[in-house]
């Protein structure tokens, strides 16, 4: 953007700034107040709030009568955000950001009323994260709706929300929150010095962020928590996290990230601990389910026929007799029309989503295994697999390609290709740090205390400390 | 410190007693019969002092090669960590062999195709190349897993054990006894492994008592795990090649349930690849370290790899001859390495920390 400051001149100013924005959105309102001192208020059309533009800014000012300084014009104004600038492109930023400019003849500044008017959606219940018992308000796509959410909940001096600007076409609001003095300062300045390091045209959404805020970018392995409830994200700011907001998306980032929060959910915290305790190793159990079930179907029945029981082994071989395709080809066609399934019901408009159940459920279903295509066991074992992976609704990006990966090997190598696939998967998941976390702490490394709130959920009477995992400077949260 | 003393505590509790669960039982109840535990706790007693010689020797936190380097110059640091190295990739031939064994045996109902094992190499070439930090937090991971599947079998096969089948104690003789001790010094190198571990962890107070009562816990858990199924099989123990996938077959519901024993063996199957890995990792480690290359560890790791697949499969045909070759020829390499060198360099190296060495 060109580099020049406010003149005095207004026509040469109010000509300046036009140069810089000249799409036909943006608009100006000449005015003179009773001095008969010349005004120009140039704003974004659709980003400006015009009633309260015109009633905290332009009719006080029409009104005034008295010097042309940038501060005095200020205090006329009845507007409670205001700022100035003397550099054009800054100016031109705030008009695009939907902060109205005012140049005036002879001025030496230009103002910044903050009448931005954006349309929000209302605060609801977040479909990704939904809780019987608890809070249901979900972010939002305004960062500054999403940290009044948060400012609601901490209401301590403690809480620093630190505005960045990211994505040099998009100059998209970032605002790091942490808890100064219980998250690791260490953690605060390096989140900050990556977020400041992104150079990108735009960021739509959190999940950009995301690829800029690890050290393995490309890896399968998710190295960054992600949430839509803003109590989950306090809770998480309270533990000695770091949590990202972005302008735009109603994803928060939580850093550093381990394992096995995507085990907790929120309403794990409302119930009582033994409910809680059994729901996260059912989860855990779902998983590893969801992810080995087909591979281990497929290497009994090519490999290892002893796995299964006697009475299902010889169901399954009725299941099976006639069936044209192998039992890994089998698997993996009816996984990918799950995956299909999956894919376009969540792509497609709601009144034709009821159609591709049936569709789905009956025709794909019910009509291949009567075909011959392909075996009810196989249908069963996908569809308990395809319900288990939902459990961790979190992790399934990452579960669905090793579920894959786990059937291919199974099919190729059997259940010796499951266990050396595990193992490697394991050796991933351990050596995967960020921010000096182990992704896979508290468990490996063991952390002992800290296992009270893993698949473990003690009492909150025995959570008295904060995860020593995360190294927060103040480990103590209940006395 | 790549390691933490809790990890060493893990390792010898809980990865090295799987090592000698596979083929030791069935060989051992071949020579000493009954009284199979009597080799077993021999070696148990010696190694445990060993290790204990060790943990002395890891006050000094420095590593083996840093330690001969320190004492003897450069040259000889080389020398004797490449023999070391070597042992090492020795010692790691009978757990791979084991391995393929149990694989073939228990994984597969027919005689799978002879590339099944090779990915092992992969994995073991990739963890070969990763620093130890990542074995050591491994070992956080398999130490409840080796728990949980030992308490599978065991509990599973409890109902079919005969402890009466270990009676008369002492039965066999003192020359089984001997030979026993001869033919499974080859799975007792426990001490040797610690070895190469040392100045990779820190020393806390204490440790050299905490890392031996762990070492003989495991050890006592072996020493079960031998009970049970010399007690589920009696003088038939000699036919089960790989004893810890046999003891718990045998359980009343299993028509109903499956095999649901696999469970457990899975879970121990596990624990012992990682064990099997060992051996070679600890030999890449020690040469890159002896050569001071740590950024040719991948070549180093890819020639030790290759050089242990070569060898398994070109005994493929010979699994039992190339164990014998090991086992009772060549058995005598074992007690060089693991006890007359940590004795020698506790000799040497043994005094207090802050004492000066030359």
């Amino acid at each position: 953007m060109e580099k020049k400051e406010i003149s005095g001149n207004l026509k040469e100013d109010e000509a300046a700034l036009r140069r810089q924005l000249p799409a036909q959105d943006i608009l100006a309102f000449p005015f003179s107040d009773r001095a008969g001192r010349a005004y120009v208020c140039l704003f974004a059309d659709a980003l400006t709030d015009k009633d309260l533009l015109a009633e905290q800014v332009l009719r006080p000012l029409q009104a005034y009568t008295g010097a042309p300084e940038a501060e005095t014009i200020a205090r006329c104004t009845l507007s409670p955000e205001v700022r100035t600038a003397r550099a054009l492109s800054t100016l031109a930023e705030e008009v695009l950001a939907g902060n109205p400019v005012l140049l005036w003849e002879g001025a030496d500044e230009g103002l910044i009323v903050g009448t931005k008017k954006v349309p929000v959606r209302a605060v609801t219940e977040p479909p990704t994260d939904v809780a019987i018992k608890g809070p249901r308000e979900g972010f939002v796509e305004d960062v500054k709706t999403n940290t009044s959410l948060v400012r609601k909940r901490l209401k301590t001096g403690e809480l620093r929300i630190e505005m960045l600007t990211i994505g040099r076409r998009s100059a998209t609001s970032v605002a790091l929150c942490w808890l100064e003095g219980t998250c690791r300062g260490q953690i605060v300045e390096d989140v900050r010095k990556k977020l400041a390091a992104v150079d990108i045209d735009a960021v739509p959404d959190a999940s950009y962020l995301t690829r800029f805020l690890t050290d393995r970018p490309r890896s399968l392995i998710k190295q960054t928590g992600s949430t839509e409830k803003p109590d989950i994200f306090c809770a998480k700011l309270a533990e000695g996290r770091v949590g990202i907001l972005t302008d735009g998306s109603p994803i928060a980032l939580t850093i550093p990230y381990l394992l096995v929060e995507d085990f907790q959910a929120s309403e794990d915290y409302f119930v009582p601990a033994y409910r809680a305790t059994f729901t996260r190793f059912l989860r855990l159990f779902a998983l590893l389910v969801a992810v080995y079930l087909p591979a281990f179907y497929v290497a009994a029945q090519l490999f290892k026929l002893q796995l299964l029981p006697v009475r299902l082994l010889l169901t399954i071989a009725g299941s099976i007799r006639g069936i044209p395709l192998s039992p890994s080809l089998e698997m993996l066609l009816v996984l990918i029309v799950l995956e299909i399934l999956n894919e376009a019901s969540i792509r497609m408009p709601k009144y034709v989503g009821m159609a591709l159940s049936v569709v789905g459920a009956l025709v794909l279903g019910e009509t291949a295994v009567r075909a011959g295509f392909v075996s009810t066991p196989a249908i069963i074992i996908i569809a308990f697999s395809g319900i288990g992976l939902y459990a961790v609704p979190n992790l399934i990006e990452e579960t669905s390609v090793v579920r894959l990966v786990m059937l291919l090997v199974a099919g190729s190598f059997g259940p010796y290709g499951i266990l050396l696939a595990s193992a490697f998967l394991m050796v991933a998941l351990v050596t995967t740090e960020n921010y000096g976390v182990p992704l896979t702490a508290p468990f490996s490394p063991l952390v002992g205390r800290d296992l009270r709130d893993t698949f473990l959920k003690y009492n909150l009477h025995s959570l008295k400390m904060r995860p020593a995992t995360l190294q927060s400077p103040n480990k103590r949260r209940l006395k | 410190m790549k390691l933490s003393s809790r990890q060493v505590c893990f390792f010898l509790a809980a990865v090295s007693p799987v090592g000698k669960m596979v083929l030791l039982p069935a060989r051992l109840a071949e020579t000493a019969q009954n009284d199979l535990l009597f080799p077993v706790l021999a070696h148990l007693l010696i190694q445990a002092a060993l290790i204990f010689c060790v943990l002395l020797l890891s006050r000094r936190e420095r590593t083996l090669c840093a330690l001969v380097k320190g004492a003897a110059g450069n040259a000889a640091a080389k020398i004797v960590c490449t023999l070391f190295a070597a042992f090492l990739l020795f010692a790691a031939f009978l757990p791979i062999v084991e391995q393929k064994i149990m694989v073939r045996s228990i994984f597969y109902d027919t005689l799978p195709a002879h590339l099944v094992f090779a990915p092992f190499f992969l994995l073991s070439a990739y963890l070969a190349s990763r620093p130890l930090r990542t074995l050591g937090r491994m070992w956080d991971i398999l130490a409840p897993l080796f728990v949980l599947g030992m308490a599978g079998i065991l509990v599973l096969a409890a109902g079919s054990c005969d402890l009466g089948a270990l009676s008369p104690a002492g039965a066999a003789g003192a020359g089984a006894f001997g030979s026993g001790v001869r033919i499974t010094c080859a799975w007792f190198f426990d001490s040797a492994l610690l070895l190469a571990l040392i100045g990779h962890f820190p020393y806390s107070k204490g440790l050299a008592w905490k890392g031996t009562l762990c070492y003989l816990g495991g050890g006592a858990l072996l020493l079960l795990f031998l009970a049970v199924f010399y007690g589920v099989f009696g003088e038939v123990a000699v036919l089960q090649t790989v004893a810890f996938a046999r003891i718990s077959a045998f359980f009343s519901a299993m028509t109903v349930l499956g095999r649901i024993d696999y469970l457990f063996l899975f879970a121990l199957a596990f624990v012992m690849a990682f064990f099997a890995i060992l051996p070679l990792q600890e030999a890449v480690g020690t040469l890159t370290e002896a050569f001071g290359t740590p950024r040719l560890a991948p070549l180093f790791s890819v020639g030790a790899n290759v050089l242990m697949l070569a060898a398994v499969y070109a005994l493929h045909f010979f699994p039992s001859g190339s164990v014998a070759a090991v086992t009772q020829t060549l058995f005598w390499i074992f007690p060089l390495f693991t006890a007359l060198l940590p004795l020698l360099l506790l000799l040497l190296f043994g005094r207090r920390p802050h004492e000066k060495i030359s």
